[in-house]
């Protein structure tokens, strides 16, 4: 997957690209606008990461010359400002998504995942495992070494997204968005409290451990127990 | 550019000076014509005077005199009129006597008005540069004598009564300019010194300074016309001084707020770098580290959140909003964490909508509910009943809690207040929540406000619906 990043404040863009490409992407940087420009019309890219508030030719312009030239690669751009026109400006030009700063690493790398994987035809399965932990889809049960879990609806939803996005660290923010629909940043710490019920019902009894806490991060659903 | 009104001052001038020069002016024309109508019936007076002796000398005598003696006695017959001149003719035109010099040859063709001289019937010309003023009336040759009529043209040199008329005109004139000059500088002197209160109160308001907003006009000191103004002046520095004292203890709390979490930052960091640490430590800093980044993070955007509410920049997308399935929504994700503090979620109420931006409704109701179950005790309830009261929906949010004292609850929707200062920050957020609520409602034109009684809290929020 290949990435390019139009980000002009030198320590950010470095940052973003060495997470990024030990995330596993192929990142392309450019520090300008002009030179942003140039690479998103002439090479191909799977996302542009595009921030708004470059000196030449702002983020706006490029989204448009994008769009113009019939490119429909997904474009997430970085906004320093919480206003809405900024917003609905962007989405108006074509822009997937946006996040505004400061925001935290693992929101951009969870996000940019949710965009990737929406052009990617979705696998309808009845039934998803990780281990021994199965989910009937249609029938909302879970079972765990063929013994049944009782989840209730939202735990099943939560599980569900965590076997879904295995592997990869899902922020609490992120959870709360596609779980409960709640999309703002809560000062509870509703989404651990939720997350160690569902564990306790998962993985207190079995092994391997199915759900890590990435500290200061979020959660993540994995076979490795090595993460932190 | 915007075309200014012209100053008080010359408009009052100008106007009160019309007023007076109108009346002046009336006041003169008036004096004049009854002055002038005072002559103009002086000389009726006296030439009826004269055709009265002209008549009673002819009917004295007999028809067949002399003309000579005729003439001499017509002549006679006005003693003490020396103005007066007339003419008297025969019943066929031929004149019997003329006052010698006189020029009434042409004036007594016209048609005789009658036997007496009124105000109607005098007539005004000029002659040889002189002013007449004067008649033509039936004269009797005799007591006798009913059938045969003469002609008598009789007038007066008006001269002078013209040159005293002209003369007191002038005087008029000159006496009504002066008035009027006096009049005018007098009103503006006084509009100028009417002014007097308006130019002190400028002053006093020149001094006050963004440091001195505690300074107020005393409204019982300036003429009553003024007193709205000094109150809603004094009512707009009590807005601003507040608004000011807001901002500047929110920058304060902000400088506050931020220096707590950069001091951890730097003293950790600074320990952390003192010494050779193992990876594991190392690891342990930069996980405090990021913690505290994003604590910081969420705080930064909940202020630029309110700063944008100050600034009137949120704008809500209006949808319709069922606020029980809202509470429901966020029941559901509290659920867990709620009950782990063993604390139970209930709603009351009926179907209610709302006019709202859903997103920053479910924020706020996110904002109330959290705030409300961290303060219950454990197997308390937080009760929420939805009603709706004419155009509005009420939304209350109820939580079993120690009796709050009534001072705070103004300030709970303060940025940073916490009521209870022992409390731990972290625990509680940034002390951002309520007021983020407040701003929200207000931004859809709602209102909040909290009440407590010994053993509740009750949160009251109205929205229109």
């Amino acid at each position: 997957m290949k990435l390019l990043i139009v980000e002009d404040e030198i320590k950010t863009g470095d940052y973003l690209r060495q997470g990024l490409v030990e995330s596993g992407f192929v990142v392309d940087l450019a520090r300008t606008g002009l030179d942003g420009r140039h690479l998103a019309l002439t090479e191909l890219y799977d996302l542009v990461i595009l921030d708004v508030m470059l000196p030449d030719v702002d983020g706006w312009r490029i989204l448009q010359a994008l769009r113009e030239a019939k490119l429909c690669t997904p474009v997430l751009f970085l906004t320093a400002r919480d206003s809405v026109e900024d917003r609905v400006k962007g989405l108006e030009l074509g822009a997937d998504d946006y996040l505004i700063k400061p925001f935290a690493f693992s929101e951009l790398l969870a996000r940019v995942r949710t965009l990737l994987r929406r052009g990617a035809t979705p696998v309808f399965s009845d039934q998803l495992q990780i281990a021994d932990l199965v989910l009937d889809i249609p029938r909302r049960q879970a079972r765990r070494k063929e013994m049944r879990i009782n989840l209730t609806n939202k735990e099943f939803a939560l599980l569900e997204l965590l076997v879904r996005r295995q592997g990869e660290v899902l922020p609490r923010s992120l959870i709360a968005s596609q779980v409960w629909d709640m999309n703002f940043d809560s000062d509870t710490n509703v989404i651990d409290v939720a997350i160690r019920r569902l564990r306790a019902k998962i993985d207190e009894a079995f092994e391997p451990k199915l759900i890590h806490t990435v500290r200061g991060m979020g959660y993540i659903l994995d076979i490795r127990g090595d993460i932190s | 550019m915007a075309h200014r009104p012209a100053s008080l001052a010359l408009r009052l001038t100008l106007s009160i000076g019309a007023v007076i020069t109108v009346v002046l002016l009336t006041f003169g024309w008036m004096v004049e014509r009854s002055i002038s109508d005072h002559f103009a019936q002086q000389d009726v007076d006296e030439l009826n005077a004269v055709v009265q002796a002209l008549q009673r000398s002819l009917s004295e005598y007999p028809m067949d005199e002399e003309p000579a003696a005729l003439r001499r006695r017509l002549a006679e017959a006005v003693s003490g009129h020396h103005d007066a001149e007339y003419r008297i003719s025969d019943e066929r035109g031929a004149v019997i006597y003329a006052t010698p010099g006189s020029a009434l040859d042409g004036f007594s063709r016209l048609p005789p008005s009658g036997y007496k001289i009124d105000l109607d019937s005098v007539r005004i010309w000029k002659d040889n540069g002189r002013m007449y003023r004067g008649a033509v009336v039936w004269l009797f040759p005799h007591v006798a004598s009913t059938n045969t009529r003469w002609t008598l043209a009789v007038a007066t040199g008006i001269d002078f009564h013209l040159r005293y008329l002209e003369s007191f005109r002038n005087y008029l004139r000159i006496i009504m300019l002066a008035a009027v000059f006096i009049a005018v500088f007098s009103i503006w002197v006084a509009v100028y010194q009417g002014h007097a209160p308006i130019r002190r109160i400028s002053r006093e308001i020149e001094r006050i300074k963004s440091d001195q907003l505690y300074i107020r006009l005393a409204p019982d000191a300036v003429p009553a016309e003024l007193t709205e103004l000094a109150v809603s002046f004094n009512d707009m520095l009590d807005r601003i001084e507040s608004g000011f004292r807001r901002l500047s203890n929110f920058s304060a709390d902000i400088a506050h707020e931020m220096r707590t979490p950069i001091t951890n930052l730097m003293t950790q960091t600074e320990v952390a770098l003192s010494q050779v640490r193992s990876v594991e430590q190392y690891r342990e800093v930069l996980y405090s580290n990021l913690e505290e980044y994003e604590r910081m993070a969420k705080m930064v955007s909940d202020m630029l959140f309110l700063a944008q509410a100050d600034n009137k920049l949120l704008k809500p997308e209006i949808v319709s909003i069922d606020l029980a399935a809202e509470v429901l929504g966020l029941f559901d994700y509290f659920e867990a964490w709620a009950e782990e503090r063993a604390v139970a979620l209930v709603l009351e109420g009926s179907d209610v909508c709302v006019q709202g931006d859903r997103l920053m409704i479910r924020r706020a109701l996110s904002n109330l509910l959290s705030n409300a179950i961290r303060h219950t005790p454990k197997n308390g309830d937080v009760r929420v009943s939805i009603s709706s009261i004419d155009d509005t929906g009420v939304l209350r949010v109820e939580n079993p809690a120690s009796a709050i004292r009534t001072e705070h609850l103004p300030h709970l929707f303060d940025r940073f207040y916490r009521p209870d200062i022992s409390r731990q920050r972290g625990e509680d957020g940034a002390g951002l929540g309520l007021a983020i609520v407040k701003s929200i409602i207000e931004a859809h034109g709602g209102s909040i406000s909290a009440s407590s009684t010994t053993d509740l809290i009750v949160f009251e929020m109205i929205l229109p619906s």
